[in-house]
Protein backbone atom coordinates (compact mmCIF):
# COMPACT_ATOMS: atom_id res chain seq x y z
CA UNK A 1 0.00 0.00 0.00
CA UNK A 2 2.14 3.03 -1.28
CA UNK A 3 1.04 6.15 -0.21
CA UNK A 4 -1.81 7.27 -3.18
CA UNK A 5 -0.92 10.60 -4.42
CA UNK A 6 -3.44 10.32 -7.29
CA UNK A 7 -6.02 11.58 -5.19
CA UNK A 8 -4.71 14.74 -4.80
CA UNK A 9 -3.23 15.42 -8.19
CA UNK A 10 -4.63 17.05 -11.40
CA UNK A 11 -2.95 13.41 -13.11
CA UNK A 12 -3.97 14.74 -17.19
CA UNK A 13 -1.47 17.67 -16.15
CA UNK A 14 1.50 15.45 -15.74
CA UNK A 15 4.07 14.68 -16.12
CA UNK A 16 5.42 17.71 -14.73
CA UNK A 17 6.63 20.44 -16.58
CA UNK A 18 9.69 20.61 -14.18
CA UNK A 19 13.51 19.79 -15.11
CA UNK A 20 14.30 15.90 -14.95
CA UNK A 21 15.28 15.84 -10.90
CA UNK A 22 13.63 18.72 -9.60
CA UNK A 23 13.05 19.15 -5.77
CA UNK A 24 10.20 21.12 -6.27
CA UNK A 25 8.54 17.61 -6.94
CA UNK A 26 9.82 16.27 -4.19
CA UNK A 27 7.89 19.46 -2.02
CA UNK A 28 4.78 18.71 -4.19
CA UNK A 29 4.66 15.04 -2.70
CA UNK A 30 5.66 16.03 0.90
CA UNK A 31 2.54 18.81 1.20
CA UNK A 32 0.43 16.42 0.15
CA UNK A 33 1.45 14.10 2.63
CA UNK A 34 1.34 17.04 5.21
CA UNK A 35 -2.15 17.85 4.00
CA UNK A 36 -3.19 14.28 4.24
CA UNK A 37 -1.60 13.90 7.76
CA UNK A 38 -3.45 16.96 8.67
CA UNK A 39 -7.01 15.46 7.40
CA UNK A 40 -7.96 18.36 5.92
CA UNK A 41 -10.60 18.41 2.86
CA UNK A 42 -9.54 19.47 -0.66
CA UNK A 43 -12.34 21.96 -0.46
CA UNK A 44 -10.77 23.69 2.49
CA UNK A 45 -7.23 24.16 1.10
CA UNK A 46 -6.38 26.90 -1.36
CA UNK A 47 -2.87 26.54 -2.58
CA UNK A 48 -1.49 30.43 -4.22
CA UNK A 49 1.03 30.68 -6.23
CA UNK A 50 3.74 33.41 -7.68
CA UNK A 51 5.17 33.28 -10.84
CA UNK A 52 8.00 30.87 -11.78
CA UNK A 53 8.80 27.23 -11.06
CA UNK A 54 7.29 27.36 -7.95
CA UNK A 55 4.16 28.88 -9.29
CA UNK A 56 3.56 25.46 -11.36
CA UNK A 57 2.83 24.03 -7.72
CA UNK A 58 -0.97 25.49 -8.23
CA UNK A 59 -1.08 23.74 -11.57
CA UNK A 60 -0.21 19.67 -10.13
CA UNK A 61 -2.46 19.96 -7.18
CA UNK A 62 -6.02 19.40 -6.67
CA UNK A 63 -7.74 22.18 -4.67
CA UNK A 64 -8.60 25.94 -4.66
CA UNK A 65 -6.06 26.85 -6.54
CA UNK A 66 -4.84 30.95 -7.89
CA UNK A 67 -1.70 31.42 -9.51
CA UNK A 68 -0.82 34.90 -9.22
CA UNK A 69 0.96 37.69 -10.33
CA UNK A 70 4.94 38.06 -9.82
CA UNK A 71 5.89 38.30 -6.23
CA UNK A 72 1.98 38.89 -5.18
CA UNK A 73 1.07 35.78 -3.59
CA UNK A 74 1.13 36.83 -0.06
CA UNK A 75 -1.54 39.93 -1.07
CA UNK A 76 -3.71 37.38 -2.70
CA UNK A 77 -3.13 34.86 0.18
CA UNK A 78 -4.08 37.53 2.55
CA UNK A 79 -7.33 38.37 0.96
CA UNK A 80 -8.41 34.48 0.47
CA UNK A 81 -7.58 34.15 4.58
CA UNK A 82 -9.31 37.31 6.06
CA UNK A 83 -12.86 36.43 4.02
CA UNK A 84 -12.29 32.65 4.70
CA UNK A 85 -10.73 32.39 8.58
CA UNK A 86 -12.12 28.71 8.79
CA UNK A 87 -9.92 27.36 5.55
CA UNK A 88 -6.30 26.60 5.26
CA UNK A 89 -3.96 28.69 3.17
CA UNK A 90 -1.00 27.26 1.82
CA UNK A 91 1.29 30.07 -0.38
CA UNK A 92 3.92 28.73 -2.77
CA UNK A 93 6.70 31.31 -3.77
CA UNK A 94 10.39 30.82 -4.95
CA UNK A 95 13.40 32.79 -3.74
CA UNK A 96 13.15 35.80 -6.09
CA UNK A 97 9.08 35.94 -5.97
CA UNK A 98 9.03 36.00 -2.26
CA UNK A 99 12.09 37.66 -1.42
CA UNK A 100 12.61 39.97 -4.14
CA UNK A 101 10.16 41.03 -6.28
CA UNK A 102 7.51 40.11 -3.03
CA UNK A 103 9.72 40.74 -0.79
CA UNK A 104 7.62 43.80 0.19
CA UNK A 105 4.63 41.24 0.80
CA UNK A 106 6.44 38.89 2.25
CA UNK A 107 7.70 40.67 5.48
CA UNK A 108 4.03 42.70 5.38
CA UNK A 109 2.29 39.20 6.10
CA UNK A 110 4.89 38.25 8.58
CA UNK A 111 4.57 41.54 10.60
CA UNK A 112 0.41 40.74 10.57
CA UNK A 113 0.98 37.26 11.53
CA UNK A 114 -1.62 35.78 9.46
CA UNK A 115 -2.78 32.17 9.65
CA UNK A 116 -0.61 31.55 6.60
CA UNK A 117 1.75 28.93 5.66
CA UNK A 118 4.31 30.09 3.48
CA UNK A 119 6.48 27.90 1.30
CA UNK A 120 9.59 29.47 0.01
CA UNK A 121 11.22 27.25 -2.48
CA UNK A 122 14.47 28.49 -2.53
CA UNK A 123 17.24 27.34 -5.41
CA UNK A 124 19.24 30.29 -5.29
CA UNK A 125 18.18 31.26 -8.40
CA UNK A 126 15.18 32.75 -10.82
CA UNK A 127 14.97 29.15 -12.47
CA UNK A 128 12.10 29.88 -14.67
CA UNK A 129 13.76 33.11 -16.48
CA UNK A 130 17.01 31.31 -17.11
CA UNK A 131 19.50 32.29 -14.06
CA UNK A 132 18.63 35.83 -13.05
CA UNK A 133 20.77 36.53 -9.59
CA UNK A 134 18.58 36.25 -6.95
CA UNK A 135 18.54 37.46 -3.07
CA UNK A 136 19.49 34.33 -2.23
CA UNK A 137 22.25 33.40 -4.62
CA UNK A 138 26.02 32.84 -3.24
CA UNK A 139 28.85 35.07 -3.54
CA UNK A 140 30.93 34.06 -6.65
CA UNK A 141 28.48 31.63 -8.26
CA UNK A 142 28.04 32.81 -12.12
CA UNK A 143 24.33 34.10 -13.11
CA UNK A 144 23.05 35.73 -16.47
CA UNK A 145 22.93 39.21 -14.59
CA UNK A 146 26.52 38.18 -12.66
CA UNK A 147 28.64 37.38 -15.42
CA UNK A 148 31.95 37.53 -13.76
CA UNK A 149 30.74 36.47 -10.30
CA UNK A 150 27.61 37.61 -7.73
CA UNK A 151 29.23 39.83 -5.65
CA UNK A 152 25.73 40.50 -3.52
CA UNK A 153 25.52 39.75 0.19
CA UNK A 154 22.34 37.10 0.45
CA UNK A 155 19.40 36.81 2.62
CA UNK A 156 18.85 34.44 5.43
CA UNK A 157 15.03 33.68 4.26
CA UNK A 158 14.26 32.97 7.99
CA UNK A 159 15.78 35.51 9.95
CA UNK A 160 14.15 37.81 8.12
CA UNK A 161 10.77 36.34 8.55
CA UNK A 162 11.85 36.34 12.18
CA UNK A 163 12.83 39.89 12.15
CA UNK A 164 9.52 40.59 10.40
CA UNK A 165 7.21 38.68 13.17
CA UNK A 166 6.51 35.23 11.45
CA UNK A 167 5.59 33.31 14.82
CA UNK A 168 6.59 30.24 13.15
CA UNK A 169 9.97 29.57 10.79
CA UNK A 170 11.12 26.31 9.89
CA UNK A 171 14.19 25.47 7.40
CA UNK A 172 14.25 22.12 5.50
CA UNK A 173 15.79 21.12 2.85
CA UNK A 174 14.68 18.50 -0.09
CA UNK A 175 17.36 16.06 1.06
CA UNK A 176 15.25 14.97 4.12
CA UNK A 177 11.30 14.88 2.68
CA UNK A 178 10.11 12.81 5.57
CA UNK A 179 12.02 16.03 8.07
CA UNK A 180 10.21 17.69 5.51
CA UNK A 181 6.75 16.21 6.05
CA UNK A 182 7.01 16.40 9.95
CA UNK A 183 7.89 19.98 9.80
CA UNK A 184 5.40 21.02 7.25
CA UNK A 185 2.59 19.42 9.35
CA UNK A 186 4.16 21.36 13.02
CA UNK A 187 3.95 24.37 10.71
CA UNK A 188 0.50 23.75 9.40
CA UNK A 189 -0.99 23.11 12.76
CA UNK A 190 0.16 26.41 13.98
CA UNK A 191 -2.41 29.31 14.31
CA UNK A 192 -0.11 32.37 12.92
CA UNK A 193 2.00 33.00 9.82
CA UNK A 194 4.58 29.70 9.54
CA UNK A 195 7.51 30.54 7.16
CA UNK A 196 9.11 27.47 5.47
CA UNK A 197 12.56 28.04 4.09
CA UNK A 198 13.14 24.92 1.96
CA UNK A 199 16.46 24.50 0.00
CA UNK A 200 15.83 22.84 -3.50
CA UNK A 201 18.76 22.15 -6.32
CA UNK A 202 18.00 23.51 -9.53
CA UNK A 203 21.00 21.55 -10.98
CA UNK A 204 20.01 23.28 -14.74
CA UNK A 205 20.18 26.74 -14.52
CA UNK A 206 22.43 27.29 -11.41
CA UNK A 207 24.13 24.21 -11.46
CA UNK A 208 25.26 23.97 -15.45
CA UNK A 209 27.06 27.50 -15.99
CA UNK A 210 28.61 26.58 -12.17
CA UNK A 211 29.69 23.30 -13.05
CA UNK A 212 28.05 21.73 -10.40
CA UNK A 213 26.94 18.12 -11.99
CA UNK A 214 23.33 17.14 -11.95
CA UNK A 215 20.97 16.69 -9.72
CA UNK A 216 22.70 14.67 -7.02
CA UNK A 217 25.72 16.67 -6.95
CA UNK A 218 23.99 19.66 -6.34
CA UNK A 219 22.20 17.56 -3.79
CA UNK A 220 25.42 17.24 -2.17
CA UNK A 221 26.31 20.36 -2.22
CA UNK A 222 23.02 21.94 -0.54
CA UNK A 223 24.00 18.81 1.86
CA UNK A 224 27.23 20.99 2.73
CA UNK A 225 25.74 24.11 2.77
CA UNK A 226 22.90 22.98 6.00
CA UNK A 227 23.21 21.54 9.53
CA UNK A 228 20.87 20.11 11.63
CA UNK A 229 19.97 23.06 14.80
CA UNK A 230 21.84 21.92 17.48
CA UNK A 231 25.24 20.16 15.11
CA UNK A 232 24.91 24.10 13.68
CA UNK A 233 25.08 25.96 17.54
CA UNK A 234 28.45 23.71 18.24
CA UNK A 235 30.30 25.23 15.29
CA UNK A 236 33.09 27.41 15.10
CA UNK A 237 31.90 31.28 13.74
CA UNK A 238 33.72 30.16 10.31
CA UNK A 239 31.93 27.22 9.51
CA UNK A 240 28.21 29.51 10.62
CA UNK A 241 29.16 31.96 8.10
CA UNK A 242 28.71 29.27 5.73
CA UNK A 243 26.03 27.34 7.08
CA UNK A 244 22.33 27.59 7.64
CA UNK A 245 20.54 25.70 10.56
CA UNK A 246 17.56 23.60 9.94
CA UNK A 247 14.66 22.71 11.75
CA UNK A 248 12.04 24.63 13.56
CA UNK A 249 14.00 27.74 14.16
CA UNK A 250 11.34 30.02 15.67
CA UNK A 251 7.59 28.88 17.30
CA UNK A 252 5.56 31.26 19.49
CA UNK A 253 2.26 30.37 20.04
CA UNK A 254 1.53 33.33 22.43
CA UNK A 255 1.59 36.10 18.98
CA UNK A 256 -2.30 37.48 18.49
CA UNK A 257 -2.76 35.73 15.01
CA UNK A 258 -4.45 38.38 12.20
CA UNK A 259 -7.47 36.72 11.50
CA UNK A 260 -8.65 37.31 15.68
CA UNK A 261 -7.24 40.54 15.65
CA UNK A 262 -9.48 41.61 12.70
CA UNK A 263 -12.48 39.84 14.26
CA UNK A 264 -12.38 42.55 17.05
CA UNK A 265 -12.44 44.86 14.69
CA UNK A 266 -15.64 43.41 13.07
CA UNK A 267 -17.01 43.53 16.94
CA UNK A 268 -16.49 46.82 17.57
CA UNK A 269 -17.60 48.23 14.38
CA UNK A 270 -21.27 46.45 14.51
CA UNK A 271 -21.37 47.86 18.43
CA UNK A 272 -20.09 51.24 17.21
CA UNK A 273 -17.33 51.16 20.15
CA UNK A 274 -13.43 51.33 20.29
CA UNK A 275 -11.54 47.90 19.44
CA UNK A 276 -10.61 46.53 22.72
CA UNK A 277 -7.06 44.33 22.17
CA UNK B 1 -4.58 7.87 4.65
CA UNK B 2 -4.53 7.59 1.00
CA UNK B 3 -3.17 4.71 -0.63
CA UNK B 4 -2.89 2.45 -3.37
CA UNK B 5 -2.24 -0.95 -3.16
CA UNK B 6 0.73 -3.26 -4.48
CA UNK B 7 0.67 -5.39 -7.49
CA UNK B 8 1.00 -8.79 -6.41
CA UNK B 9 4.50 -10.07 -5.13
CA UNK B 10 6.08 -6.44 -5.94
CA UNK B 11 8.44 -4.85 -3.69
CA UNK B 12 8.45 -1.74 -6.27
CA UNK B 13 7.60 -0.77 -8.83
CA UNK B 14 7.57 2.02 -11.36
CA UNK B 15 5.39 4.15 -13.72
CA UNK B 16 8.17 4.55 -17.27
CA UNK B 17 5.16 7.42 -18.21
CA UNK B 18 6.24 9.81 -15.71
CA UNK B 19 10.06 8.79 -15.06
CA UNK B 20 12.88 11.57 -16.51
CA UNK B 21 15.63 9.65 -15.70
CA UNK B 22 16.99 12.01 -13.28
CA UNK B 23 19.20 9.09 -11.72
CA UNK B 24 18.52 10.27 -8.33
CA UNK B 25 16.05 7.06 -6.70
CA UNK B 26 19.56 4.96 -8.21
CA UNK B 27 21.74 6.80 -6.41
CA UNK B 28 19.22 6.70 -3.24
CA UNK B 29 19.28 2.68 -3.03
CA UNK B 30 20.74 1.27 -1.00
CA UNK B 31 20.46 -2.24 -2.41
CA UNK B 32 21.47 -1.53 -6.10
CA UNK B 33 17.63 -2.74 -6.46
CA UNK B 34 17.42 0.17 -9.06
CA UNK B 35 19.14 1.03 -12.18
CA UNK B 36 19.01 2.90 -15.85
CA UNK B 37 18.70 1.03 -19.08
CA UNK B 38 19.18 2.80 -22.79
CA UNK B 39 15.84 4.11 -23.69
CA UNK B 40 16.42 5.80 -27.17
CA UNK B 41 12.84 7.33 -27.12
CA UNK B 42 13.02 8.53 -23.43
CA UNK B 43 14.38 12.69 -23.61
CA UNK B 44 17.64 11.66 -21.92
CA UNK B 45 18.01 8.50 -23.56
CA UNK B 46 17.70 6.33 -19.98
CA UNK B 47 14.92 4.73 -18.16
CA UNK B 48 14.80 3.45 -14.80
CA UNK B 49 13.98 -0.07 -14.31
CA UNK B 50 14.32 -2.94 -11.36
CA UNK B 51 16.74 -4.76 -11.44
CA UNK B 52 16.92 -7.10 -8.31
CA UNK B 53 13.44 -6.71 -7.26
CA UNK B 54 13.92 -9.36 -4.45
CA UNK B 55 17.19 -7.59 -2.68
CA UNK B 56 14.55 -4.36 -2.13
CA UNK B 57 14.64 -3.86 1.84
CA UNK B 58 11.50 -1.37 1.68
CA UNK B 59 13.20 1.92 2.91
CA UNK B 60 10.93 4.02 0.61
CA UNK B 61 14.12 6.39 -0.33
CA UNK B 62 13.28 5.84 -3.87
CA UNK B 63 9.76 6.61 -3.80
CA UNK B 64 10.26 9.65 -1.09
CA UNK B 65 13.05 11.17 -2.97
CA UNK B 66 11.36 10.77 -6.60
CA UNK B 67 10.24 14.69 -7.97
CA UNK B 68 8.04 12.59 -10.70
CA UNK B 69 5.68 10.40 -8.85
CA UNK B 70 7.14 7.88 -11.20
CA UNK B 71 8.40 5.03 -8.48
CA UNK B 72 6.07 3.25 -5.63
CA UNK B 73 7.24 0.78 -2.61
CA UNK B 74 5.20 -1.76 -1.15
CA UNK B 75 3.86 -1.45 2.31
CA UNK B 76 5.48 -4.08 4.86
CA UNK B 77 2.22 -5.59 5.09
CA UNK B 78 2.31 -6.47 1.48
CA UNK B 79 5.07 -8.33 0.77
CA UNK B 80 8.00 -9.63 3.19
CA UNK B 81 11.27 -7.13 1.92
CA UNK B 82 14.90 -8.75 2.23
CA UNK B 83 17.39 -7.74 4.47
CA UNK B 84 20.35 -5.69 3.30
CA UNK B 85 23.53 -8.07 2.42
CA UNK B 86 27.56 -6.76 1.79
CA UNK B 87 26.06 -8.52 -1.65
CA UNK B 88 23.58 -5.18 -2.21
CA UNK B 89 25.83 -2.65 -0.84
CA UNK B 90 28.34 -3.70 -3.17
CA UNK B 91 26.10 -3.88 -6.00
CA UNK B 92 24.68 -0.57 -4.96
CA UNK B 93 28.38 0.73 -5.05
CA UNK B 94 29.05 -0.57 -8.50
CA UNK B 95 25.98 0.46 -9.89
CA UNK B 96 26.60 4.23 -8.83
CA UNK B 97 30.61 3.81 -10.23
CA UNK B 98 28.85 2.83 -13.56
CA UNK B 99 27.42 6.06 -14.03
CA UNK B 100 23.96 4.38 -12.21
CA UNK B 101 23.50 2.35 -15.66
CA UNK B 102 22.56 -1.38 -15.63
CA UNK B 103 25.70 -3.58 -14.73
CA UNK B 104 26.60 -5.75 -18.00
CA UNK B 105 26.04 -9.48 -16.67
Amino acid sequence: MAFNYEKYLRTDKLPTLWCWGCGDGVILKSVIRAIDKMGWSMEDVCVVAGIGCSGRFSSYIDCNTVHTTHGRAIAYATGIKLANPDKHVIVVTGDGDGLAIGGNHTIHGCRRNIDLNHIVINNFIYGLTNSQTSPTTPKGMWTVTAQYGNVDPTFDACKLADAAGASFVARESVLDPKKMEKVLVEGFKHKGYSFFDIFSNCHINLGRKNKMGEAIQTLNWIEGRIAPKKKFEALSDEEKAVKFPTGVLKKDEEALEYCEAYSKVIEAAQNKTKVQL
Amino acid sequence: MSSMTAPQNTPVWVDTSRCKACDVCVSMCPAGVLAMVQAPNSVLGSMIEVEVPDACIGCRDCELHCPDFAIYVADRGEFKFARITDEAKQRAEAVKNNHYRKLSA
